[in-house]
């Protein structure tokens, strides 16, 4: 299908023009944002035309089959699509700060551009990949990709953030590489062409007959390998560094769309895992990983002085509730699971894209330092307020509405103390939040600071993800509900394999 | 000696090379026993094509000669060698514990093997043993030794395990797959050394106890 081919190309494209532009001289930073504000947009059009099909009951292949989107495909292709759109207008402004300081040169921009589309070429191609070897190396692509986005400014801070990431990511991402290759290995043995045997819409069909020895095995190396790059506890070691070393539209980035491309890769695993062993085995390590990450999450964030350090176990928290919900299993928890990646993923992108308007205004993001935001940057500050009251689950936005989808399937599913257990480390968070609230952004402006929110590029992208959290929190849209209810299907397996719909 | 004998030899021989990289003191010396290492594992692949018959796995075994003897011991040697007269920074562990973690790792892996019932793995079972202990055995160079670089080579050899692995039970899978995994690997390497490299130009250090600075 030539839509996704175009989405692909105008990626890599924006990417590779982005690089070259540095040999333009005086031209260089006018050429590079243009290129990069061009791409970025025509990655959403692009994604929304494809989306537009998956909901006419279309499943998009490409590439012989090896790409494909179906609705549990499109909800990340999409969150991918406007997370690296807005943050995209947003690194614009917040990099031009950057530049008037004469902290980052003109060659220093056309990298972090070039590197940025690369970043999103990469998770892009994990969302439609279809091949099951072509997820691993996408996914350790996003790495490669990102590496050097954390290590953006060079300082020692941030090189040792982006060591660890790439060490501790292409540790767990080989795991990862492990439970692929015993899938392929086990449905190669059962399926009559090997070509088969790596595409996901035929293995899934065949997973009934695929050996559950083998393919427990594997998945414990999947969400293992994987929920390192998910970023789920304990393999979040690296999640703190990196996400309070990099640019802060980076960080929205590696929290607000990565964590969720590698979850996908864990869920269509899990999907096949569940065909072959019944969902009681992938659902339990789900729901295991999953409480544990939210437990620690909220822990580490209570003990946090940093805003982006806090924001960065905040994502430790989210993506262990997102686990938590595909592990709780039935239309309502995976439902939720769903909607909680959209709400986060547009919440934790806002917030951090803010957390850039305070370093540009304190320099720093330390809460010590940072206080009375409200005042310094009214716009900016009520924003911030706002965004942080919907991070911690207060109505009407989005966030509240997929939490409590998730206690209401964790009590059907019969976990009612588990929930009130998730209850009591979700409130720790929205006290933790509080504190930051009265502090950084109600409390009293130092002096010495200069009055007046940033450029309108820093809060237009701030504005827009608050009006769609708002948005989904009073009445989530037709067409993400129809997503949602058809990717439930998939994940549960009661919807017909997408390959069985196009007669492959 | 069967074939099957010959590989699961040559299999024993990759964790001794591994042995050989993790103990070695320079650099350079660390590259070149890596492209060794690297030599027997495109021999084991050579082998295994013979036993299966298997078009695929010579071509592996020709990229993987040019990647993994010529291309990364290269880029290695020639990024480090300059670091050969730098006092070695000591490993958390002795050499004798090394050897005794190689053993529990190879003994661990054959557990976890143990249930896996696969027909292309049925002949090949030590050597499949081998592959993912040869893995672990890289993990645990990364975790144990303190100068960046030798965590580098812990990658590599990381690598070289979960590359046998593939050819013993998906070298039926498109050539594609093989080519994206090698470039996902040599793009890697060329990362890990360019951070390694600014990152002793920063600090002016390759002891990993000096990124400590980014705690909570």
């Amino acid at each position: 299908m030539i839509l996704i081919e175009a989405l692909l190309l105008t990626l890599l494209a924006t990417s590779l023009a982005a690089f070259a532009a540095r040999w333009l001289g005086s031209w260089t930073k006018r050429t590079v944002e243009t290129v990069h504000l061009a791409g970025v947009t025509l990655a959403l059009v692009l994604t929304g035309a494809i989306i537009e099909k998956v909901l006419r009951h279309e499943t998009l292949f490409a590439l012989d089959g090896w790409l494909f989107v179906d609705a549990l495909g499109a909800i990340f292709a999409g969150l991918v699509a406007v997370v690296g759109f807005l943050s995209g207008i947003y690194s614009v402004g917040y990099l031009r700060y950057d530049f008037d300081k004469g902290d980052v040169s003109a060659n220093r921009l056309s990298t972090y551009y070039g590197f940025f589309s690369l970043f999103l070429f990469a998770m892009m191609a994990a969302v439609l990949a279809n091949n099951l070897v072509l997820m691993w190396v996408a996914i350790e692509a996003t790495t490669l990709s990102s590496v050097f986005l954390v290590g953006f400014y060079g300082s020692r801070r941030s090189l040792e953030a982006a060591w660890k990431y790439v060490v501790i990511c292409t540790v767990g991402v080989a795991l990862g590489l492990y439970g692929t290759v015993l899938v392929f290995a086990s449905a190669n043995a059962v399926m009559a062409q090997p070509s088969d045997a790596i595409l996901w819409t035929e293995v899934i069909n065949h997973a009934k007959s695929l050996d559950p020895a083998t393919i427990a095995v594997a998945f414990v190396f999947v969400l293992v390998g994987f929920g390192t790059k998910a970023e789920l506890f304990p393999m979040h070691a690296w999640v703190p560094d990196a996400l309070s070393q990099a640019p802060s539209p980076a960080s929205a980035m590696l929290s607000g769309a990565l964590a969720n491309c590698a979850m996908l890769v864990i869920v269509r695993h899990a999907a096949i895992a569940a065909g072959t062993l019944g969902p009681h085995f992938p659902q339990t390590l789900l729901l295991v990983f999953g409480v544990l990450s939210l437990v620690a999450g909220s822990i580490f964030i209570a003990a946090q002085r940093d805003v982006k350090r806090l924001l960065a176990y905040s994502s430790v928290e989210n993506m262990g509730l997102i686990a938590l919900g595909f592990g709780l299993g039935g239309p309502l928890g995976v439902g939720a699971a769903l909607l909680h990646t959209i709400n986060h993923g547009l919440a934790k992108t806002m917030l951090f894209c803010g957390s850039g308007n305070i370093a540009i205004k304190y320099g720093t993001c330390d809460t010590g330092v940072v206080k009375g935001m409200l005042r310094l940057a009214p716009l900016s500050g009520a924003m911030l307020l706002l965004g942080f009251l919907a991070l911690g689950g207060i109505p009407p936005f989005n966030v509240f509405l997929s939490e409590f989808m998730t206690v209401a399937a964790g009590v059907k599913a019969g976990h009612p103390w588990l929930m009130v257990v998730c209850l009591v480390f979700l409130t720790i968070v929205l006290a933790s939040f509080a504190l930051v609230i009265s502090g950084a952004i109600l409390g009293h402006a130092p002096e010495g600071v200069a009055k007046g929110d940033p450029s309108v590029l820093t809060l237009l992208p701030l504005a827009v993800l608050l009006g769609l959290m708002l948005l989904i929190g009073l009445q989530v849209p037709g067409p993400v509900a129809k997503l949602i209810t058809d990717a439930t299907e998939t994940v549960l397996g009661t919807a017909p394999a997408a390959a069985a719909l196009e007669g492959k | 000696m069967t074939g099957t004998d010959l590989v699961n030899s040559l299999a024993g021989l990759l964790i001794f090379t591994s042995l050989l990289v993790i103990e070695a003191r320079r650099p350079s010396r660390a590259a070149l026993l890596y492209a060794v290492q690297s030599g027997v594992l495109v021999s084991i692949f050579i082998v295994l094509a013979g036993l299966t018959h298997s078009t695929q796995l010579y071509l592996w075994s020709a990229s993987s000669f040019v990647t993994k003897v010529v291309l990364v011991p290269a880029i290695l040697y020639g990024a480090f060698r300059r670091f050969d007269a730098e006092t070695p920074l000591p490993s958390m562990l002795r050499v004798a514990a090394v050897v005794v973690l190689a053993a529990a790792v190879v003994v661990g892996c054959s557990l976890l093997v143990a249930p896996i019932k696969l027909p292309a793995a049925a002949a090949f079972r030590p050597v499949l043993t081998v592959s993912l202990a040869h893995f672990f055995l890289g993990i645990a160079c990364i975790v144990t030794q303190r100068n960046i670089i030798k965590q580098i080579f812990g990658y590599c050899l990381m690598e070289n395990g979960s590359h046998l692995t593939l050819a013993l039970l998906a070298n039926q899978a498109p050539e594609l797959v093989e080519i994206g995994i090698a470039t996902d690997a040599v793009f890697a390497v060329v990362i890990f050394t360019v951070i390694a490299t600014r990152i002793q130009r920063t600090l002016n250090s390759l002891d990993s106890n000096d990124l400590m600075a980014l705690k909570g």
